[in-house]
């Protein structure tokens, strides 16, 4: 079985190579024509494609022998529109491209960014509502972008008849990528901790490979959608102390209580700011909400139907992102 | 009236911001070669009909203006196209990818009785509108010098300067700064009229892909001298406008509200620097307060002269008056664009080069 794997030399795609090889499937790699790929470690089986999902002519050629596509490219930064160009735009070039192909099976990597946090109260699960058309455009360019993508990855499989996993990892964590937007505000070393025994619907990036990986090759997974979380989450204060320790940072943390700073955003964004949406993202209330509501989350619908369950305990993912690094972990 | 899109990105909603607070103004359709960027941007607009092919849009809609927002190099076919199709055009900067289709495209508008109007939206910025007012009450005096220096990141990863896909706007002679010279030109030619002679100097500072990051050029024109620059290093990023009037120097940054006057004030000439001082202070403090203010109720920021322009182009097409931008004006400026490029075919290709000229003589 072969897989094409867009967003390779990202930083959940490096991981979902490695955790495909380790289940014996080969690996066509896509990554950008300018990305560095020489100290991911990738043996030579590994099949790097280089090429722009926004311009790249020939993008079907990638498809040859691929059994299965695993998309995860989107862009992370940037803005609105070049969010857009680059995740939406590319996706559509992609998938025209597949049309025509042979593969026909796609897990796409979405996010916890498509939900609607402001009508989710409880568990936010996979039953739970989408952000509806009326707010989706006062979230951010990241959420826009990818509620598109999940839009246009879902009627292309409706409309070739095409098998599809979505999986929709909450924040994905790991070496370099520890501080989380959930976990307040920085001014210097002051953290305002907004809700600080909310807990964070975080994944280890190595433990959301793994299932990404599993996704890919379980005939069980196709015509699911899946959070990615690896458990209840840790509560926002203490996975800021494990952070600020990891770090070797001496930060002070500061506790404000959520409903207090919610009901502040709420009236000043309706009175003084005129709706504005331009604000810093967290003076706007959906964009408020989406980072910092404070919800339960579970990865029991993956633990059901797959039998899925993170592969790494927390502390073990707390010493891969914080130990010192040793000499390059071979990725297969 | 009936405004139709062609091209739905950055630029795009900035047009659509304005067209929806002129009333008598309905967008009637957008067009875009991306489904979703289309169908995106009429969901979020509420525009009842989206087109990937804008011929198939301006024969079904008929829109009475046409709005080109796309990357440069389709400017000319798609105004064309609009202008064929009965409408007038306003069509973003730069119009056109060289003088000689410029000129091509004035001409089809003039055959076809249609506006052609291109974006030269800093001018109606309240900065310039203030200080041209200075200048019709002969406050200022008469115009000496003006100074017209843009300070922009464009070296980051994601905009001109990505390395994984060339931007639309290297396709253009002078790559991405020629993206802004029609701000620079507009301005000079606003304060100081045509050119008479250009002298350039196009040079690189960073290891991206552009071909040159560095901009300075000096020009005389029919009522004074400019200066131009664009600066890709420099920070902050800053749009400043520097008029030199016989009795006074105004300056504004375009990118805030910033505007302040250093004048010959009544009093002791020892006093002077003092006074000036002071009422520039207060001025400079009460602009802090006003862009941040702006920043968090929101508006068009410094979008503000775009929907200066887009209203006042709608009312003169509704009531046959002149435009606030006139094709004379867009052809003047356009030659002193030519001649502000650097003149290797590839652009940039060699720093530190000077290129001289007179009279736009390549036009």
């Amino acid at each position: 079985m072969k897989a094409l794997v867009t967003g390779a030399a990202g930083f959940l795609g490096r991981h979902v190579v490695s955790a495909l090889l380790e289940r014996g499937v080969a690996v066509r790699a896509m990554v950008r024509p300018a990305a560095r790929i020489e100290g991911l470690g990738w043996p030579p089986s590994v099949e790097v494609v280089r090429a722009d999902l926004r311009s790249s002519p020939d993008l079907h050629r990638a498809f040859d022998g691929v059994e299965v596509l695993v998309h995860l490219a989107a862009a992370v930064s940037g803005g609105e529109d070049a969010q857009f160009a680059a995740t939406v735009v590319g996706t559509e070039r992609l998938l025209e491209a597949m049309a025509r192909t042979d593969c026909r099976r796609v897990v796409l990597a979405s996010s916890f960014s498509v939900y609607d946090w402001s009508a989710i109260e409880g568990t936010l699960d996979e039953d739970s509502p989408l952000e509806p058309v009326a707010d989706l455009y006062a979230r951010d360019g990241y959420s826009i972008a990818k509620s598109w993508q999940e839009r246009v990855v879902r009627r292309a499989c409706a409309t070739h008849g095409w098998e599809l996993t979505v999986l929709r990892p909450g924040f994905i964590w790991g070496r370099d990528h520890a501080y989380l937007a959930a976990l307040g505000v920085q001014i210097s070393r002051l953290h305002l901790v907004i809700g600080p025994l909310s807990r964070l619907p975080m994944t280890h990036v190595e433990n959301c490979a793994d299932l990404f990986a599993l996704a890919a090759v379980d005939p069980r997974a196709r015509g699911q959608t899946f959070n990615v979380v690896d458990g209840e989450g840790e509560r926002i204060w203490s996975f800021l102390g494990d952070y600020l320790r990891g770090k070797g940072e001496r930060g002070i943390r500061i506790p404000v209580p959520y409903q207090l700073v919610h009901r502040a955003v709420q009236l000043a964004f309706s009175t003084v700011f005129r709706r504005n949406l331009k604000l810093p993202q967290i003076l706007i209330p959906v964009r408020f909400e989406s980072r910092l509501k404070p919800l339960r989350y579970t990865h029991r619908r993956a633990r059901e139907v797959l039998g899925w369950s993170p592969p790494l305990a927390f502390e073990e993912c707390l010493r891969r992102t914080f130990e010192p690094a040793g000499p390059a972990r071979a990725v297969a | 009236m009936r405004a139709a899109l062609i091209g739905a990105g950055q630029i795009a909603r900035q047009h659509l911001s304005c067209l929806q607070s002129i009333p008598e103004v309905e967008v009637a359709a957008i067009a875009d070669l991306a489904p979703s960027v289309a169908e995106a941007a009429a969901e979020r607009h509420r525009i009842s009909r989206w087109y990937t092919d804008h011929r198939t849009m301006l024969a079904e809609v008929r829109p009475d203006v046409v709005h080109v927002t796309t990357p440069p190099g389709s400017h000319l076919r798609l105004a064309l196209d609009a202008l064929e199709a009965g409408a007038h055009v306003v069509v973003e900067k730069p119009a056109t990818t060289t003088l000689a289709e410029l000129e091509q495209l004035a001409r089809r508008a003039e055959q076809a009785g249609r506006a052609l109007v291109e974006d030269y939206n800093y001018l109606f910025n309240r900065g310039p509108q203030q200080i041209l007012r200075r200048i019709e009450t002969g406050e200022l005096g008469s115009v000496v010098h003006v100074e017209v220096s843009i300070c922009l990141d464009i070296l980051g990863p994601t905009g001109f300067a990505d390395p994984n896909v060339p931007h639309p706007a290297l396709g253009l002679r002078g790559g991405a700064i020629a993206d802004f010279l029609p701000h620079l030109a507009s301005l000079a030619h606003l304060f100081v009229g045509r050119h008479r002679s250009v002298r350039t100097l196009w040079t690189k500072r960073s290891a991206t892909v552009l071909p040159s990051d560095e901009f300075r050029a000096l020009v005389e024109g029919e009522r004074g001298t400019a200066s131009l620059s664009f600066s890709g290093s420099s920070q902050p990023d800053g749009f400043w406008l520097r008029v030199y009037g016989t009795r006074m120097l105004a300056t504004a940054n375009l990118f805030e509200t910033r505007v302040t006057f250093d004048g010959l004030r009544p009093g002791p000439k020892p006093l002077r620097p003092f006074v000036n001082g002071l009422v520039e202070g207060k001025d400079v403090a009460r602009a802090a307060v006003g862009t941040l203010l702006r920043k968090f109720t929101g508006g068009p920021g410094s979008y503000e002269g775009l929907f200066e322009l887009l209203t006042g182009v709608y009312r003169a097409l509704r009531n046959g008056s002149e435009l606030p931008v006139t094709l004379g004006q867009v052809l003047e400026v356009n030659r002193m664009v030519e001649a502000l490029k650097p003149v290797d075919e590839a652009p940039g290709v060699q720093p530190l080069r000077i290129a001289a000229g007179r009279d736009g003589g390549r036009s």
